[in-house]
């Protein structure tokens, strides 16, 4: 389990190191240029950017989200239950099949009021 | 202070790339002439390799790690190329055809040009996340190819759970994307790094629920383990005995992968390039560098999970008996026995055969000159000796014929991707959110209880008989 740990961590830190030293060496030979202040302003198809940017956006993203983290706590339960269900066979079917309802009504309530169909 | 008047700056770009070169190669000639006139040489070579015995765990590590590392560059020009040639082809166009034969270097070239080209930093941005962002989603991509089982035996990390890990790494790519969105001051950005968000953790619940039906067949997280479950003809592979959870997968990787015609994240006629419009330079060719070898990565892992990852189609094992092939060969050769002939056979002969295959190329097509002949001759003749070195490392090494396996489907599964991005129109945001939801999770759910009911049954069978 430690050499798990320690290749995840080590790999990680290679990768990091790579992506680095690349940007790097491209900065060593890459020409660099100043300009007026446009050049710093983002690119919103030519016109100088008004308003503020980190705002307020669409709420629809924040449901989805948290659908999502309902349904991924889901799926921890299914993956480690189909991995001992070659001991649980038809006891083990029913269980899940009433924990996966219960989340298909929840899915079933979101769908009804209209969360599914984005806006 | 211009530019001008720093020595670096004068330099051409094949200048800043070649002094440092020459540098360190004149460094190590000095560092390895000192060592071999002060007479260490051989304690330090027998220094080196009981070192490196008495440490194989970190040796393997390190070769593993740089191996992964180096080989997601060829990976990712590859892919590059397919998209020009292919879609060009799609197109009733020619594509690259100048730099290469069939225009092969292109890809190369435009890794290049991105690596010269500046890299710039919007004023408004956040510069750490920015930097960061192009890091954390290449990272996400290539740690997957950790666990992945390339051959028997050929492996970074055989982990227990690689499933789980492969998914939960996968996952963090949407962290890049929402960093990268975010930090570029840009309303574009913002919009594309959301969409990237939304899009992606709606399709990472089928593709993680289409897999279930296949660790319930299994019974284990582990990727060499579910390879080797799919051993025997190709109607073992996953694919026959899960086409739901099989289709499922490949929409929805097609989806996590964000290519077309899921790509809302980075929607050219809609808002600009998404979370890439701000980026340049090298930053940006991480970006694109980290979607080319996701499309490898999400096709290695569907030939994996349903096509078999190593196994042949067909065993061959029977093939090679009836033409009286025994494996494995055994060559017993000596090169000491040989001698000064050894310098004979590596040096004349290769050279020989060169003249030998030019003189007949030429009088086979009298246009072409001398020249040309001879490099046709020498290719020939590469292609011939690692034809006859492919031949039998495929014989004797039982990986060497699984990693062409894998790579074949995995390669051609990468091509199809391509293909899809030619032939099919983008969809519009609100159906990629309702197929996700509406349509593939439900289907998932119902693939996994068909497949454990089907299971009870076998079961029952087994015991009533």
């Amino acid at each position: 389990m430690t050499s798990a740990l320690w290749y995840v961590l080590g790999f990680a830190f290679a990768g990091f190191t790579f992506v680095f030293l690349t940007v790097g060496i491209s900065w060593l030979i890459s020409h660099r240029h100043r300009s007026d202040r446009h050049k710093g302003l983002p690119y919103e198809s030519g016109i100088d950017t008004f308003g503020d940017t980190w705002g307020r956006f669409g709420l629809s993203f924040y449901i989805y989200a948290l659908l999502f983290v309902a349904f991924d706590i889901e799926i921890i339960f299914i993956v480690l239950w189909a991995l001992v269900y070659g001991d649980l066979l038809l006891g083990g079917f029913i269980s899940m099949l009433l924990f996966v309802l219960v989340l298909l009504v929840g899915l079933g309530y979101a769908w009804r009021k209209g969360v599914l169909t984005w806006k | 202070m211009t530019s001008l008047s720093n020595p670096w700056n004068r330099l051409t770009l094949a200048g800043k790339v070649i002094v440092p070169l020459v540098i360190a190669l004149i460094g190590v000639t000095i560092a390895l002439a000192a060592v071999w006139l002060s007479g260490f040489g051989p304690w330090l070579i027998q220094w080196l390799l009981d070192t490196l015995g008495a440490n194989i765990g970190i040796v393997r590590f390190l070769i593993a790690t740089t191996v992964i590392l180096l080989i997601t560059v060829p990976i990712a020009f590859l892919n590059i190329f397919f998209e020009m040639k292919i879609i060009a082809f799609v197109n009733l166009r020619v594509g690259p055809n100048r730099t290469g034969p069939w225009g092969t270097l292109a890809s190369v070239v435009h890794g290049l040009k991105v690596l010269a080209k500046e890299d710039f930093t919007p004023t408004g941005a956040d510069v750490p996340v920015f930097t960061l962002a192009p890091a954390v989603i290449f990272l996400a991509a290539v740690m997957t190819l950790l666990v992945v089982p390339f051959a028997p035996g050929l492996f970074a990390f055989d982990m227990e759970i690689g499933l789980i890990y492969f998914f939960a790494v996968g996952g963090l790519s949407v962290i890049g994307l929402m960093m990268a969105g975010w930090a570029s001051f840009n309303k574009y950005s913002l919009l594309g790094g959301l969409r990237a968000a939304a899009g992606m953790i709606s399709y990472e619940l089928p593709l993680i629920l289409s897999v279930v039906g296949i660790v319930l067949l299994t019974g284990s997280l582990n990727l060499t383990t579910i390879v080797e479950d799919q051993s025997g003809s190709f109607l073992d592979w996953n694919i026959f005995r899960q086409p739901l959870g099989a289709m499922i997968f490949f929409i929805a990787a097609t989806a996590e992968g964000s290519r077309t015609p899921f790509d809302l994240t980075e929607a050219d006629s809609e808002i600009v390039a998404g979370f890439a419009t701000e980026y340049s330079g090298m930053r940006f060719g991480f970006l694109f560098f980290a979607e080319y070898v996701n499309v490898f990565i999400l096709s290695a892992m569907t030939t994996v999970l349903f096509l078999g990852g190593w196994n042949a189609p067909l065993d061959i094992d029977p093939l090679l008996n009836f033409f009286g092939i025994a494996t494995p060969v055994t060559v017993v050769l000596d090169p000491g026995s040989l001698g000064f002939g050894l310098l004979g056979v590596i040096a004349i002969v290769p050279p020989v055969i060169t003249l030998i295959l030019a003189v007949a190329i030429r009088m086979l097509i009298p246009t072409w000159g001398f020249l040309r002949s001879l490099v046709v001759a020498f290719v020939l003749l590469n292609m011939l000796v690692v034809g006859l070195l492919l031949g039998w490392l495929a014989i004797n090494l039982d990986w060497v014929l699984g990693l062409l396996w894998f790579l074949i489907k995995a390669i051609g599964l990468s091509a199809f991707f391509v293909l899809l991005r030619a032939t099919l129109p983008r969809v519009r945001v609100d159906e990629l959110m309702g197929f996700a939801w509406k349509w593939l999770t439900p289907a998932a759910l119902i693939n996994i209880f068909v497949t454990a009911a089907a299971l009870i049954v076998v079961k029952s069978m087994e015991g009533g008989l």
